[in-house]
């Protein structure tokens, strides 16, 4: 199977894409994919059920607007837009790009960050030390771990498996403590620079915590896997089988794809990748849980050979001046992949385009909702750990 | 049921004491930085001015490192009122005006054991028509302003307008304060706040601390 085209831009007249999993950009002569659109009518039998832009139960703002009897949802739209911060990336200089892309999504922005400092640095030629790689893979793979968390957490907490799900806050909050004490941040903002680091980094105390935590999920993993009632509420629901999907989302349906697998950074890592066919959102949280120890896998291996991330001798931004050409690349996020294409002139970012997973994941999510039950909308939503803020309108 | 149960006692109590004791942690940048060193600073929304920070414009990005470092203090909260007659009981309602997910996830992280809510008395409500209290996160978006405004009409009185973190409170790096559209009674610093610094902002709105 061709990868999906993640990016599609028009320059002097031509169209260029990039495709999933890709640094390369290629020529691009195919249809667009068009813009999602329902026609939700009302009729004697079915109701339009707004939800949001605000309301309880949503981690962000988004509006749902779902045609139901009450029972069986025939169809749903969505609207992102109600939270666009319109986020102007391009004209900024480096220092307050690398801002801005923590920013997107901040919950993810060790991934943001890292991605883009990458595409910085391969923009002017900079080689950063194996060391540098390691802190950015040893972040991402925490932020994954908390994210899954977040998201297990929920799951089971719409699984009304109250015990469990503070289980599970428990474990989150205990990471995003020892993330804060050690990083200085619990969200990782401010420590990617383009060629280094902000700040000096000892990692010499955290494995037997981050063992400790991982070894409690396994128990409590275990646990929810042995309840009927979690099991019956997540099994089935939200079937998706859209092979434009990201993350979880595209493992969830048995496709052995994980951008970390044939990413520089992840070389000699051996990541080893999960998979379950159902589809459902209890696949969704299988591969998470998954991941949640594969990731561990790769932090002691990160752990193994560093103690200590120094301040690395930042690159001068003044020597950062660009070319204008266009450098493009992934990264694998705890919803899936993060595609970017950028270029700098004069110091300056001159070009700007990002696809989000979120963005791709909540398109084919809306159309495996149909035919499902009304009460598990919940549950299709939840396990796909969706982030609104990273599908706004960023420039 | 019997594992769930077990776990919880092999676990033993693990919520914090936090306010009458200390707070068991706090993440350094979501303190305020003070001046540890001579030599200037770019900070990229004008936070600093004359060796003093500004704490609801400050937005944790560590860039007047090493010049500057955390306090490692809860910073102060500002605030225009204190609410005594929500003492004993408060609901809370998470408005996102236009967030990165950072304060959302902070505010809903004094859910978990370690903060336990509702031992304060406190508890998230799905509708504002029943909150006394609205934290609201992020920039001013145009798309939010008239949901947020409806969500504030909707509150009865007496209600407490928190902005929760520097993008509310300020604009932060991307956008406009949340005070353009609305009277702001607590400010809650930080980017994000740490949840000590969320429970601290409450406790003191209420007039508990």
């Amino acid at each position: 199977m061709i990868s999906p085209v993640r990016i599609v831009f028009e320059e002097d007249g031509k169209m260029f894409a990039l495709r999933r999993y890709s640094e390369a950009l290629e020529d691009f002569s195919g249809d667009l994919l068009k813009k999602r659109s329902v026609d939700l009518k009302p009729t004697e039998k079915l109701s339009l059920f707004p939800y949001g832009p605000s309301a309880g139960g949503l981690t962000e703002s988004i509006y749902f607007s779902l045609l139901t009897s009450g029972e069986r949802i025939e169809a749903m739209n969505y609207d992102t837009s109600f939270k666009d911060r319109k986020i102007s990336v391009s004209g900024n200089d480096i220092p307050k790009a690398v801002l801005l892309m923590e920013r997107i999504n901040g919950i993810h922005s060790a991934s943001y960050s890292s991605l883009f400092c990458d595409l910085i640095e391969r923009s002017s030629g900079i080689e950063v030390s194996q060391e540098i790689m390691d802190l950015r893979i040893l972040m991402m793979e925490m932020e994954r771990i908390s994210h899954h968390l977040f998201v297990a957490g929920r799951l089971s907490g719409g699984a009304s498996q109250n015990i469990g799900s503070m289980n599970i806050y428990l474990l989150r909050e205990e990471l995003l403590r020892i993330i804060g004490k050690t990083f200085g941040h619990r969200y990782f903002f401010g420590i990617n620079k383009p060629g280094g680091t902000g700040r000096e980094i000892d990692v010499s105390n955290i494995y037997e915590k981050l063992e400790s935590i991982v070894k409690e999920y396994t128990e409590i993993y275990r646990t929810l896997m042995d309840s009927r009632i979690f099991i019956d509420r997540t099994d089935s629901t939200a079937i998706i089988r859209d092979e434009i999907s990201a993350g979880p989302v595209l493992r969830g349906f048995g496709k052995n794809m994980d951008g970390r697998s044939q990413h520089r950074y992840y070389n000699k890592l051996n990541v080893r990748i999960s998979t379950v066919d159902s589809g459902d959102s209890l696949a969704r949280y299988v591969v998470r849980s998954e991941e949640i120890f594969s990731s561990w896998e790769i932090i002691k291996k990160i752990l193994e050979r560093n103690s200590r991330f120094k301040i690395m001798e930042e690159v001068k931004m003044d020597k950062i001046q660009g070319t204008g050409e266009k450098i493009s690349g992934y990264m694998e996020t705890p919803s899936g992949d993060l595609s970017m294409i950028v270029s700098v002139r004069s110091g300056k970012i001159s070009f700007f385009k990002y696809s989000s997973p979120s963005l791709w994941n909540l398109r084919v999510f809306a159309d495996a909702m149909k035919g499902n039950n009304f009460a598990d909308f919940y549950f299709g939503l939840e396990s796909l750990g969706l982030c609104v803020s990273e599908t706004g309108d960023i420039r | 049921m019997k594992a769930w149960f077990l776990r919880s006692l092999k676990k033993g109590i693990v919520t914090s004491s936090f306010p009458s004791g200390k707070n068991e942690a706090l993440s350094p940048w979501a303190t305020l930085p003070m001046r540890d060193m001579s030599g200037e600073v770019d900070c990229p929304v004008d936070a600093i001015q004359d060796d003093r920070v500004d704490s609801g414009k400050c937005i944790s990005c560590g860039i007047c490192f090493p010049q500057f470092k955390p306090s490692m203090q809860i910073p102060q909260i500002n605030m225009v009122r204190v609410e005594k007659s929500l003492s004993k009981s408060m609901k809370l309602y998470l408005f996102d005006s236009g967030t990165c997910g950072a304060c959302n996830l902070e505010i809903m992280a004094l859910n978990s054991p370690q903060y336990d809510m509702n031992r304060l008395g406190l508890s998230f409500t799905n509708t504002p028509r029943q909150a006394d209290a609205i934290m609201i996160t992020g920039v001013l978006t145009e798309g939010m302003i008239a949901p947020l405004k409806a969500a504030i009409d909707s509150m009865a009185s007496p209600k407490i307008v928190f902005a929760v973190g520097a993008c509310a409170i300020s604009g932060g790096l991307m956008g406009k304060s949340i005070s353009e559209i609305t009277g702001l009674d607590v400010q809650v610093p930080g980017c994000p706040p740490d949840p000590f610094v969320i429970v601290a902002a409450i406790e003191k709105a209420r007039g508990r601390i």
